[in-house]
């Protein structure tokens, strides 16, 4: 009776759901640290996409259905943990890997991963441009210019003359962009007066602010994080700035407002592209769907970067199945030629390249940013501010 | 460049008053007591975050620093208690390695606390004054006369009380003191009370115009201890001066040289200080016996 019983239990066991194929998918994001703030609802949106694939039969390969295992490692924006969680990631069997958000961590995990073609990265944050392959590295978040371009044409339509910039000198994206960033600026007439610099977590900025007050520019640029992005907005007001202030930042504005008041910031200008929420406004319906589940899961906005995490469970889901195989080095080739209209999950709008692929050959995929205002509390985009 | 620097001095004295508020306590600490206190940077995150949450639960923002400061001061003593006085005895890298697990232990108990999102309290004090060449924010006068009052609280207590002369006594010389009756676990309780509520004032201080978060003391406590060795280890005066002389410093490396050097132009100023006054500009040569 006894061994019956077990018996009973370990077949059970084994036909439960708990022993179905599984592909382990890792996430690289700042969980904690000083960017917890964008990582904790990237985690969470990638937590919402495993949830609704696994809810309807996971993920489809040649008729066997595989379920997502999703490993959290937390790079808490610092390039020598980002390498140990990677490092932890791999060896708990995760082939698939969505990360990172910070532009120091990811010049440290691409040797590693480009090596490796057993390994696939979908990259969802803001990094240096140089970062994806095309081979085993692919990117869905906008390159750094793809912040900056539309304030560069705004600047142009605008016909602004002078403008300075603050940049943090850590951020490896914003640093290795600026010189092209000047000739762009250049190219439309504007030039720039002053460059001065900064890093994450400094509070005062008096010194360059002096600086550039005194230079006189009819804007400010800062390519920053968004706690000093507002520090120095605030601190540039109360010397007597009265220019445009311009950011390429994705800044929550929840975060924004821990260190300025709404007032202070309205007017500001910001270069990035579209979160959710807006796309959701605009009525783009997957936005609006995605927005609605997180909220009725986290009780929470998404945020600025979480569709692109979310998106990238999804382009690896679309990836295997179109594959129909999980061998890494078979879905890398499949993800640098699959077309945008296979995967009609996404939330983002991306625009195909011209032959209908997500990425191009250097695997960077086509997502641009708009310039938004701030207005009210929030972030607004600039034409629908207008109108 | 020259129109700028009277703005730049203002610039430099107003990130110097923070640093010296930090270090006042730590080299009260370290004076005293000789405990290297890494955690006296958490203890200053503690301020920022109990004034937070006083001042988030309806408390008003001066009667709140009062409180945040007793907090801390308590929480000083436990510190001290749990930290340092068990291995009173024992070698001085004891007693780092002791400090340095302690900070990491804060931290860690601020971040289940309060999380890790950065917080900041309304500044009870907004707006700016412009004249002339010089335009200095409220809260940087604030932090002036904070600066100031702590100062010459801290003065008064060492030198016109029976405790502040206990103090001096056993900073002097422990034994001594010792044998003239001195009670110096009584001493002991009154430096760490001293030093944890001047770290807890800066903390206050700090969210009511920058976000406080788990580590906002890391970098602070660092540039403290350049203070400590800029202004000599265990003088107030050298802990005002060198505060200041910091921010000055690196204001004007920012401000004349580049922006880019900032962290490199203090810690050469702390390099040159060592290099032709070993025990910092107001620190005295002390013979090992």
């Amino acid at each position: 009776m006894k061994y019956s019983k077990v018996l009973a239990i370990a077949a059970a066991l084994f036909s439960s759901p708990l022993h179905a194929e599984e592909v382990k998918i890792g996430e690289l994001h700042p969980i904690t640290g000083p960017l917890s703030f964008f990582g904790l609802p990237m985690s969470r949106a990638m937590q919402l996409a495993v949830e609704q694939i696994n809810t309807t039969g996971g993920i489809d390969v040649s008729g066997t259905k595989y379920t997502i295992g999703l490993l959290t490692g937390d790079t808490q924006a610092n390039p020598t943990i980002g390498v140990a969680a990677l490092k932890k990631l791999t060896a708990e069997g995760a082939t698939y890997l969505v990360g990172p958000l910070h532009g120091a961590v990811a010049p440290a995990l691409k040797p590693i991963v480009e090596r490796d073609e057993s390994l696939t990265l979908i990259v969802d944050g803001a990094t240096p441009d140089g970062l994806p392959t095309g081979k085993n590295i692919f990117r869905n978040q906008t390159t750094v210019q793809g912040f900056t371009k539309p304030i560069i044409t705004h600047a142009g339509d605008k016909k602004i003359k002078t403008i300075a910039f603050i940049t943090d000198r850590y951020h490896t994206a914003q640093i290795s962009s600026e010189e092209a960033d000047i000739a762009s600026f250049s190219a439309v007439g504007t030039e720039v007066v002053a460059r001065e610099y900064m890093k994450l977590g400094d509070t005062d900025f008096s010194a360059q602010l002096t600086k550039i007050v005194a230079a006189k520019p009819e804007s400010i640029l800062f390519r920053t994080y968004p706690n000093e992005a507002a520090l120095m907005t605030k601190q540039a007001r109360q010397l007597g700035y009265e220019g445009t202030i311009i950011w390429v930042v994705l800044a929550p504005p929840a975060t924004v407002l821990k260190n300025i008041s709404s007032a202070e910031m309205e007017g500001v200008l910001n270069g990035y592209p579209p979160a959710a929420e807006d796309l959701a406004k605009l009525g783009e319906v997957n936005a609006k769907a995605f927005v609605e589940a997180y909220k009725a899961k986290f009780g929470d906005a998404p945020g600025e970067l979480s569709a692109l995490s979310y998106d990238a469970v999804y382009i690896i889901k679309a990836a295997i199945e179109k594959a129909g195989s999980i061998d890494n080095k078979v879905v890398n080739q499949v993800l640098a030629g699959i077309q945008l209209s296979e995967i009609p999950e996404l939330v983002n709008v991306y625009k195909a390249q011209p032959d209908g692929r997500l990425f191009n050959n250097a695997g960077q995929a086509d997502f641009q940013g708009v310039v938004h205002v701030w207005k009210d509390g929030h972030w607004v985009p600039l034409s629908a501010a207008s109108n | 460049m020259l129109e700028l620097l009277p703005q730049q001095l203002v610039n430099g004295l107003a990130l110097g008053a923070l640093y010296a508020l930090v270090a006042m306590g730590l080299t009260l600490v370290f004076g005293v007591l000789l405990i290297p206190n890494f955690a006296h940077g958490e203890l200053y995150m503690l301020g920022g975050f109990i004034s937070y949450s006083l001042v988030a639960v309806g408390i008003s923002f001066w009667p709140a620093v009062l409180v945040t400061m007793l907090v801390v001061a308590l929480i000083g003593i436990a510190l001290d208690w749990t930290a340092y006085k068990p291995i009173e005895q024992a070698p001085g890298l004891s007693l780092m390695i002791s400090a340095l697990a302690a900070s990491v232990i804060l931290q860690q108990i601020a971040t289940i606390i309060w999380g890790t999102e950065p917080r900041t309290t309304p500044s009870p004090v907004t707006g700016v004054i412009r004249a002339g060449f010089i335009t200095v924010s409220h809260y940087q006068i604030m932090l002036f006369a904070v600066l100031i009052a702590a100062w010459l609280a801290v003065w008064y207590i060492l030198n016109r009380t029976k405790l502040g002369l206990s103090i001096r006594a056993v900073s002097q010389n422990r034994d001594a003191a010792a044998l003239m009756g001195i009670r110096l676990d009584r001493v002991r309780i009154a430096t760490v009370v001293l030093g944890a509520s001047l770290g807890g004032l800066a903390g206050a201080l700090l969210t009511a115009n920058f976000p406080v978060y788990p580590s906002v003391g890391t970098l602070p406590i660092l540039k403290a201890f350049v203070v400590l060795v800029i202004g000599g280890i265990g003088n107030l005066w050298g802990a005002v001066i060198g505060g200041l002389l910091l921010g000055l410093s690196e204001v004007l490396v920012a401000g004349y040289i580049s922006s880019q050097l900032q962290d490199i132009g203090a810690f050469t100023i702390l390099v040159l200080i060592l290099f032709f006054r070993p025990n910092g500009l107001f620190g005295r040569a002390e013979i090992e016996r």
